[in-house]
This record gives structure tokens, C-alpha cells and sequence, in this order.
């Protein structure tokens, strides 16, 4: 079966220090994948290979069936990857609903205003249209990265810790939030994810890292009860 | 990008057109004409240094170049019948634009400070080189401007009249005006502010911003060129000190007592520097230190510029355009 994104043996290497060491994950079409795995277990990394911000060592990035470990991140995103960033990053001075509708016209839709206005709604953002990115809240800037990232029908979207610095209330109605938006707008989901609940809650699969390498993968039920996960990760939430 | 309509941007054009035509028809002063002509010339040069602020988020310490070497390129042009006067305007405001995009691919890449101090290097070979090439420029003598006796088909009697170069420079600043308000509130002008509020972002939502941004500088340098080509016709004259670093500073200075979250702000820099050194008069030679002081002012007391300080007294909405402002976003 064709995957709508698969990795190969992907490896980043800086000097000595092997920050991805031979991952190999799929994603199928509508799927959402939430990757776990302490810090600096290399899911920051993965997100940053896929989207083409840092060159690969070794290995391959196939999205939609077509080799992509050659492109830039501008050529990837036009066609159909789209990620969200953990640290905010938005436009700071332009209004809100302006670079949700840029980010929209920029991947060819049809009518961007329209598909701007959806997301912001769909994102209780609509009311801030106008507002200047950099005058919002920290939840709503959180949000508006979000929609940045959303709009224009990308296929694939990686959301790196969408949740980080949100209460835990927050945190869960995002999720939920996040997982009907997926469905909706029919688009798969690689989810790194601090937040324990949030990833066993929303994802059909879960991979866990550790060291720069896939300690295991399969559905949530049988990666909680993993042993190697509980020693390398869980064992020491629990 | 400006909240304002179209119509309404319309309007104020058409109003200031016609004040600048009241002002040149009821100000009998040629002081007071030439003293206006020249506030507004240093009005399109601080636009131009202002733009690549507000656009790019950059500060240029060598624009001088372009407001130079317009004046230069029209001198020699004359000079060596090269041709036509109209066409030298053109070839000299075209030239330069198209220059700075192509030095723009180039240094727009390099970020901060860095990009200051090229900019600041590129300017002062281009005065070294007018400084020392006394055969062709004059040296540090400088050159006259040989206009013809028609220019656009108006006899110098009635061009060089100083009511004429105001009205002049006037429009040409104010079109100007018109012409960036109108082509930035599209989708040139998001693309550009979306590159310099958060370049990463912008290439992580599919914008190639290397394009773009040079687009900006050669933009910001055609119309420093303008200002250079207004000057020339202003004064007939041209020398290396229009080159200096010193006047890409005094640009500088301008642009942020005026501020760049309104286009009009620089202008109106331009303008309180000119008339406020009238002003002043007698006291002119402690000019420097006056005007040091009113920048220090503003910058801590009104770091958005006069333009942003009355843009709030008058509670108008913020505009998207801010300059330098920082943004809230994350860079690596």
C-alpha cells in the first residue's frame, strides 16, 4: 500500500552526535500518528527531516508516494506538507485573518478568503481577524499557528507539541479540537506531543522514541503496555 | 498595508495634489518655495530609505548610492550628449532600480547588522569613486547638471522657477505616495511583510523569500533614485558629498523621528527636519546636537515615530505595516 508519508532508515547526524539514527515510520491517509519519547529522543528531529529543515545524513522521505529528500521546504509544502512549529511562529505584525489567508493563497485554493475564514472559525479565532498577531494571547497565538498551518488542503501536517505552555484544559479541548479538524479536512497527522493523555487519546498509533531510534510502534493499548516503553519513558511518569 | 479604501486614498491624493498647487501659486517667497522644495525632495529620499524599513525590516546606511548616483548618471549623460535629458531620467531611475535588485539578490540574504555595514561599504566606493574620478565627475568638486533648454516639452524659464520645482517635487511625492499605498495593499506587500516579520515561517507556508525581499530594496532604491534625479534638477548640481554616508544617515534620522508604521512617515520626517532647522535659524550650527536630541526623544518616548504618535492621538486603527517593531515570533 502506498503511504501518504513514509521514512527510511532516515538519519541526522551532527558530528558525533547521532540525533536521528535509522527511523523508519509510515502514515496512512487520514491516520494520526502521535510520536513520543523523552527530551531529546529525536521527535523534534524527525519533523525538522521530514519538512526538509535540516538535510539528512542517510535515508529517504517519500510523501505520497513520490521522493521528496531532495526538495527544499518551500517545494515540499506546495506539495501538501505542512507542519506547525513548538517555540510560536507567527506573523507578528500582520492582522491575524491577513497571513491565515496568505498561507491559504500560497498553496493555489481556489478562494483563500473563504478557506481563511473556515479555519479561524473552526479555531474560535474568527473574532480576531483584524487583531495584530503579536497583540493575541499565548493560547490564541498558539491557535493561529495552528490555522497557518491548516489551511490550503495540506495532505500531511506535522504538529510539533501544539499543546506546549497550554493548561491542561486547554491542552484537551485543543485535542479534541485538533482530531474533528483532521477528520473533517481529511488530512493525516504526525503529532509529537509532550502531554501523555493528549497522544494516547487522539492517535491511531503511537511511536515511541528514544535516542534517535523507534523503541516501538503500534496502537496505543499495546504501546502502553510495551515494557520496554513503560523502563524507557513511562516508568518514570507513572 | 493601509486600512484606508481606495476612494478614499483617491481623495486625499487629489486634495494634496491641489494643496501643493495652492501652495506654489500663493507663496510668493522664493526662500520659502526653495526651503519647501527641498523638504520635499529629502521627503522622497527618507520614503525610499523608509520603505526598505517597513517592507523588509532592514536598515540601509548607504542609500546615499542611489541618491548620488541618479543625480550623476543624468550629469554625465548630459555632459557627454549621451541623450536625451528624458531619456536620462529614466535610464538613471531604471538603472538604479534595476541595480539595486540585483545587488539586493545578493545582500538581502545577509541579515542585521552586517547588512548595515555592506550597505554602508557598497555607498562609500561609489563616493571614493566620484571623489577621485576627476576627468568624468569633477572630482570632489562635483559637476553641474547641463539641462536642456526643454525638459517633457517645458521650457526651463518656466521649469527652474522656484514654484515650479516644488509643485514639481510635490507631485512626484505624492504620486509616488499613491503608487506604494496602492501596490503594497496587495499581495506583494503581505508576501514582503511576511518575510520580514518571520522569514522561516514564510518558507514553511510555501513563499520563496529571497525574491521578494530584493524586490523591496530595488523598489526603495528607485525611489531614492527619484529624490536624486529631483535634486539634480533642484540644485544643476551634483557632487560627492550627495554620495556620503552622512546624508544615508541624516536619511536614516528622518525615517525614525517620522516612523514607518504609516507610509507618509518618513516624509513627514523629512519635513519637521527641514523646517525645524529653518526654524531654528541663528542656532542652526548646533543643528546636529538639537536634532540628536529630538531623535533621542522620540525613540524613547515614541518609538513608533511622530507619524505612529499621531496615527494614536487620532485613535486610527494600526496599520499591518509596522517596521521594526519585532515580532512575536520564534527565529533560528
Amino acid at each position: 500500500m502506498t503511504y501518504v508519508l513514509q521514512t527510511d532508515d532516515v538519519a541526522i547526524h551532527y558530528g558525533g552526535v547521532k540525533a536521528l539514527d535509522g527511523v523508519s515510520i509510515t502514515l496512512e491517509k487520514g491516520q494520526i500518528r502521535g510520536l513520543i519519547g523523552p527530551n531529546g529522543a529525536g521527535k523534534s528531529t524527525v519533523i525538522d527531516a521530514i519538512t526538509g529543515r535540516r538535510p539528512l545524513t542517510r535515508g529517504r522521505v517519500t510523501l505520497g508516494g513520490e521522493d521528496v529528500s531532495a526538495l527544499g521546504v518551500v517545494q515540499r509544502r506546495q506539495r501538501g506538507l505542512s507542519r506547525s512549529f513548538q517555540r510560536t511562529s507567527v506573523f507578528g505584525q500582520m492582522p491575524v485573518r491577513k497571513q491565515v489567508e496568505l498561507a491559504s493563497y500560497k498553496m493555489g485554493t481556489a478562494d483563500p478568503g473563504a478557506d481563511a475564514d473556515d479555519v479561524l472559525r473552526e479555531l474560535s479565532l474568527d473574532t480576531l481577524g483584524d487583531a495584530i498577531a503579536a497583540d493575541l494571547g499565548y493560547g490564541e497565538q498558539r491557535r493561529l499557528d495552528l490555522a497557518i498551518a491548516l489551511v490550503g488542503s495540506p495532505t500531511v501536517l506535522l504538529l510539533d507539541e501544539p499543546m506546549a505552555g497550554l493548561s491542561v484544559k486547554e491542552s484537551l479541548d485543543l485535542a479534541q479540537h485538533l482530531k474533528a479538524l483532521a477528520l473533517r479536512r481529511h488530512v493525516s497527522v504526525l503529532l509529537v506531543e509532550h502531554d501523555m493523555d493528549v497522544v494516547f487519546g487522539i492517535s491511531d498509533v503511537v511511536t515511541v522514541f528514544e535516542l534517535g531510534r523507534v523503541i516501538a510502534q503500534g496502537l496505543p493499548a499495546e504501546v502502553r503496555a510495551d515494557p520496554r516503553v513503560r523502563e524507557a519513558y513511562l516508568g518514570s511518569a507513572a | 498595508m493601509s486600512s484606508l479604501s481606495v476612494s478614499r486614498l483617491m481623495m486625499l491624493t487629489v486634495l494634496a495634489l491641489a494643496l501643493g498647487l495652492g501652495v506654489s501659486m500663493l507663496v510668493g517667497s522664493g526662500t520659502v518655495l526653495s526651503l519647501l522644495t527641498q523638504a520635499t525632495i529629502y521627503a522622497v529620499f527618507a520614503l525610499g530609505v523608509g520603505l526598505l524599513l517597513r517592507q523588509n525590516g532592514m536598515v540601509s546606511f548607504g542609500h546615499a548610492l542611489y541618491f548620488g548616483s541618479a543625480g550623476y548618471i543624468v550629469a554625465i549623460a548630459l555632459q557627454t550628449h549621451a541623450m536625451a535629458a528624458e531619456w536620462a531620467i529614466l535610464v538613471a531611475v531604471l538603472g538604479l532600480t534595476l541595480f539595486g535588485f540585483v545587488i539586493g539578490l545578493v545582500i538581502v540574504r545577509v541579515p542585521g547588522v552586517a547588512f548595515g555595514m555592506l550597505t554602508l561599504a557598497v555607498g562609500q566606493m561609489a563616493y571614493l569613486t566620484a571623489s577621485r574620478s576627476r576627468g568624468l565627475t569633477g572630482g570632489a568638486d562635483g559637476m553641474s547638471v547641463e539641462w536642456p533648454n526643454t525638459l517633457f516639452g517645458v521650457s526651463s524659464n518656466l521649469l527652474f522657477k522656484p514654484a515650479s520645482l516644488m509643485l514639481i517635487s510635490w507631485t512626484v511625492l505624492v504620486l509616488l505616495l499613491l503608487g506604494l499605498a496602492l501596490g503594497l495593499r496587495g499581495r506583494f506587500g503581505a508576501i514582503t511583510e511576511a518575510a520580514r516579520d518571520n522569514e522561516e515561517r514564510a518558507r514553511f507556508i510555501g513563499i520563496q523569500t529571497l525574491v521578494p525581499r530584493a524586490a523591496v530594496y530595488a523598489l526603495s532604491a528607485g525611489v531614492t533614485a527619484v529624490a536624486g534625479v529631483l535634486a539634480a534638477l533642484n540644485t544643476g548640481f551634483v557632487s560627492p558629498e550627495a554620495l556620503h554616508w552622512s546624508l544615508s544617515g541624516v536619511a536614516l534620522m528622518m525615517v525614525v523621528v517620522g516612523g514607518t508604521r504609516v507610509l507618509w512617515g518618513p516624509a513627514l520626517g523629512a519635513a519637521i527636519y527641514f523646517l525645524a532647522k529653518d526654524v531654528l535659524g541663528d542656532h542652526a550650527q548646533h543643528w546636529m546636537a538639537i536634532f540628536g536630541t529630538a531623535l533621542i526623544v522620540v525613540i524613547v518616548f515614541a518609538p513608533e515615530g511622530l507619524s505612529g504618535l499621531l496615527n494614536r492621538l487620532l485613535g486610527l486603527k494600526p496599520s499591518g505595516g509596522a517596521g521594526h517593531a519585532g515580532s512575536a515570533s520564534a527565529h533560528h
